[in-house]
């Protein structure tokens, strides 16, 4: 890190720069939604305005030091609508979480190769269509004043940055405002300011995609023009990703820390050649330099990847940032191509803000819509169990009641309303061609659910099989009776089932092939529907925070977990697993069909700091994630951490602000979290190592 | 066919031989040093530790093939990394016959025995030509301080290490950092000594003395009360690259 960026770094982190910041009301601009609907105005237009006044309201702001400009002054973006018609959309439609365009990936590549001017051209040569109806008409024009807006928007920086004698900035702005960037520094700000812009416009989990294959060619261009040289190209990297760390705690998520900056790097191409260039390398570089939350990396690999790559990744997981996160392309390619994408998308696939794979540009997706709750139906099974004659016959009530699950969740999300998101029409692929905005659909509209407590059902139907079917040691009454009364009369069986009973992830096969059941169950159950926008429904293994409402009323299990405990996040073992080691927990979790539940959703597996103390640790990591990648396991997350300063940090947040953990699929500060999750965190499996 | 006792079996064991490896940890000790981490390896039989949710029972019984199959299951593993698995302790070779047997059932994958040395030696060497990597520790040079500080002295070590060096099996020197107790210049000088003339020494590696190897003690109803201020920082002497040894320091 050069001092700039330190100085810098330190200044952000100091929120130095969170004094320039003002609330809507502050600016007059809290009461724009209702002038809109005084107007009547169409929802198109209402985007555009409210982007147009927001950034006009912004105030330019260049730190010192800085040479990627554009930071938020406005704290919060107001809603395009009143109360009352939120209440009205309510009433008419169902909503996605806060039902503005969220969790897809833009086309970074097409805007830095054509530029904003391009953008304009082209929409003005389909304003001349004269078959255009008049939404067409309407979207266009909100999307051109969008564009205009930014242009704007960057204009009034040039002027500050020339006004402060920052002229090499200057520059660069007044060269992105309308050209197609040439330099990676020009790249670089003309991102920056079309990714502040799509938080601007109320998007959110704006993820960055396939960074280092896009940025790779200015990179190229500038060291062979003896522009740059590879630190003076880390430098301005580095201070790309400072700046996704400048307003995100403006960024709207589930959680503080959720909001989906995510790139991923690497990769292969139809040639088979391995995409991991210079670029990527000083991405893995600077995050390990910056030390902090965002951007969060994925790398995709795959058996082939060279143990250089697996190494450079391994040194970064040391950090304890809970990235990277590794995506095998040998099984998401292949799974989403069976899933009927172009084989073309399907290896351009990124992750989007925790870990479901989808398609940069074309995609207008929903992965996280709903959850299916495999616990729930394993212990709404148990109510049954006396009825259930042999192990086969309770498993058909489950795979039927699977099977219906999904059929209610692909009923359940009709008449979705999205804000339109004219910006970021602008890129996403065909929009302009089509004429429509992207919230009302893109070339793939697929929905993706996600599968709680797999472990959890996957144990309990083998405990069940093995000490009622099979020993015969427990009667199914007497199973039913205990699991009523959360094990209370029963502390024999609680013991037994919680500690001695059949889990995943001790490479045992007669368990792990229930999960693999279960999973079977759960994409065939999906198979075939479809969602109201044409889309398909994709099964995962993710849980994000399903796993959470999942548990809370769940009854006690036959896994030996009481009624309402946690269940465990993602695909990962039972929190009761009396752990071989990663190893083990690697082979029972790669048996799955994984290709064809590939929605997305990380095995998880915690490791202690202490492990990584020398190269030769790191380097065994390495080894241990490529034979995860061999066995076919489809995405990996590594967490580093260790249970003491958890616990001291929850009684002393103010000594830990700088521990980072990462949970269902995002990494965020230990101490700004809710207790449960911090509770979840701590209680979770530890390896001895 | 023998039956071994065994108190644990790690995976992705990091510190004991070169690649992943799993570790296997066998119930039974001559020694008692004072700083030992793992006390609930001493007793050859199993024995209840009290832990915070419940009570166990410390050790169990394995078969050598049973161990050897479920070794064998990671064997894609140990050859992409160039691992294999790890005999340890307590002392293996309490139960020489047990470890030899399953020495052989693996094959061809790489062993690795870690010992304190005070073993018979036929049963030493039968072992060191057996295993793929020795693991040698070395505690104390002088034989009155090893008696006091871990129950034992130290000539029948002495005399395995002399076999080991002789037989040409690659090995590790293991030296624990005790403060106060072998970590002097004195001791560390010694130790280059005895390591002396063996070609077969891979390197020398220095383990820190860790806070936490107090910790199973109350669990099995012992005081931890080692003798030696466990709160001091060990002292670091490197008497070994000078003799063109490789050193690490864990
Ligand atoms: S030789 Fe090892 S296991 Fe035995 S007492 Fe000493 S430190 Fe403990």
């Amino acid at each position: 890190m050069t001092e700039r960026i330190e100085k810098l770094r330190a200044f952000l982190r100091g929120g130095g720069h969170h004094r320039f910041r003002r609330t809507p009301e502050e600016l007059g601009l809290d009461g724009l939604s209702a002038r809109f609907a005084a107007e009547c105005l169409p929802d198109v237009e209402r985007s555009a305005r409210m982007l147009e006044a927001l950034l006009a309201a912004e105030q330019p702001v260049i730190l010192e030091g800085e040479r990627i400009v554009a930071t938020r002054t406005i704290s919060r973006i107001p809603s395009v609508f009143t109360d009352a018609e939120w209440a009205e959309i309510k009433a008419a439609h169902t909503l996605h979480e806060r039902g503005t365009v969220s969790n897809i990936s833009a086309d970074y590549e097409g805007i830095l190769r054509d530029g904003l001017g391009a953008r304009r051209a082209q929409i003005a040569t389909r304003l001349e269509d004269p078959g255009l109806d008049e939404d067409g008409r309407r979207f266009l024009k909100a999307a051109d004043d969008c564009i205009t807006a930014l242009q704007g928007f960057i204009a009034r920086y040039e002027d500050c940055a020339r006004a402060n004698g920052l002229d090499e900035v200057a520059e660069v702005l007044r060269v992105i405002r309308s050209e197609a960037p040439q330099t990676l520094h020009q790249a670089l700000q003309l991102l920056r300011m079309v990714h502040f812009t799509l938080w601007e416009s109320d998007c959110y989990h704006n993820t960055l995609g396939r960074f280092d294959q896009y940025i790779y060619p200015f990179y190229e261009a500038d060291l062979r023009a003896g522009r740059l040289d590879r630190d003076g190209a880390a430098d301005l990297i580095t201070e790309f990703f400072l700046t996704c760390n400048k307003d995100s705690d403006l960024y709207v998520g589930m959680q503080q820390g959720d909001n989906g900056q995510s790139i991923v790097l690497a990769g292969r191409d139809a040639d088979g050649r391995y995409l991991f260039n210079e670029v990527s390398r000083i991405c893995l570089e600077a995050s390990y330099d910056l030390n902090l939350i965002d951007p969060k990396i994925n790398l995709r690999v795959d058996k082939d990847t060279p143990l250089d790559v697996f190494e450079q990744g391994a040194r970064l997981t040391k950090r304890g940032l809970g990235f990277p996160q590794y995506d095998n392309d040998d099984v998401v390619v292949p799974g989403l191509i069976s899933l009927g994408y172009a084989p073309e998308d399907a290896r351009n696939y990124v992750v989007a803000a925790c870990w479901e794979f989808i398609i940069p540009k074309n995609g207008m997706e929903i992965p996280n819509i709903d959850a299916l709750s495999f616990a729930g139906i394993v212990s709404e099974a148990m109510g049954h169990l006396p009825d259930f004659p042999d192990y086969d016959a309770l498993w058909a009530w489950v795979d039927g009641r699977i099977k219906a699950e999904c059929r209610r969740i692909a009923s359940a999300h009709d008449r979705l309303y999205i804000v339109p998101a004219p910006f970021m029409s602008v890129l996403m692929g065909g929009c302009i061609e089509r004429a429509r905005d992207i919230s009302l659909g893109g070339v793939y509209n697929n929905y993706g659910v996600h599968g709680t407590g797999l472990s959890t059902a996957a144990d309990s139907l083998a405990a069940v099989r093995k000490n009622v079917y099979e020993d015969k040691s427990i009667g199914a009454e007497e199973l039913c009776a205990a699991l009523a009364d959360d094990f209370k009369t029963r502390p024999d069986l609680y013991e037994k089932l919680r500690f001695d009973g059949p889990k995943m992830g001790l490479d045992d096969d007669a368990v792990d092939a229930v999960g693999t059941a279960l999973l079977d169950s759960f994409a065939e159950g999906l198979k075939g529907l479809r969602n109201e926008r044409g889309g398909i429904w994709r099964a995962g293994t993710g849980t994000a925070m399903y796993y959470i409402f999942h548990a809370k009323d769940l009854p006690a299990t036959p896994d030996g977990r009481h009624a309402g405990e946690v269940i465990p996040a993602n695909f990962t073992p039972s929190m009761f697993l009396r752990q071989r080691g990663p190893v083990s927990v690697m082979r029972s979790f790669s048996k799955q069909h994984l290709q064809d539940a590939i929605n997305g959703g990380p095995l998880t597996i915690e490791l202690d700091d202490s492990i990584l103390r020398n190269d030769e640790s790191v380097s065994k990591l390495a080894e241990l994630i490529r034979f995860f990648v061999r066995r076919g396991g489809h995405q990996l997350q590594l967490n580093t951490l260790d249970k003491e300063t958890l616990l001291d940090a929850k009684a002393h947040p103010e000594l830990h602000r700088n521990l980072i953990v990462r949970v269902w699929g995002w990494s965020g500060y230990f101490v700004e979290l809710d207790e449960c999750y911090q509770d979840h965190i701590i209680n979770r499996i530890k390896y001895k190592l | 066919m023998s039956k071994g006792l065994l108190f644990s079996i790690e995976e992705f064991a990091l510190n004991d031989g070169p690649g992943i490896r799993t570790t296997v940890f066998l119930k039974g000790c001559p020694l008692r040093c004072a700083w030992c981490h793992n006390p609930e390896g001493w007793l050859p039989e199993p024995q209840l530790m009290r832990k915070k949710e419940r009570t166990e029972t410390c050790g169990f019984e394995m078969e050598a093939s049973d161990l050897a199959a479920r070794l064998l299951r990671d064997r894609d593993l140990f050859a992409q990394s160039g691992g294999g698995v790890t005999f340890t302790g307590g002392e293996p070779l309490m139960q020489g016959p047990f470890l030899l047997e399953t020495m052989a059932l693996l094959q061809d994958v790489h062993t690795a025995v870690e010992t304190c040395g005070h073993a018979p030696e036929p049963l030493f060497r039968q072992v060191a030509e057996a295993a793929g990597l020795i693991l040698f520790d070395i505690k104390l040079a002088d034989p009155g301080l090893h008696r006091r500080w871990t129950g034992v002295d130290n000539v029948l070590i002495l005399r395995n290490l002399a076999a080991l060096k002789a037989c040409g099996t690659p090995f590790v020197a293991r030296v624990p950092l005790i403060p106060g107790v072998n970590d002097s210049v004195e001791n560390m000088r010694a130790t280059a000594s005895l390591l002396e003339d063996a070609p077969s020494l891979q390197r020398v590696e220095l383990l820190r003395y860790h806070k936490t190897a107090g910790a199973k003690y109350p669990m099995l109803g012992l005081d931890y009360r080692p003798g030696f201020d466990t709160e001091a920082l060990p002292q670091v002497h490197d008497c070994f690259t000078e003799k063109g040894m490789k050193l690490l320091i864990l």
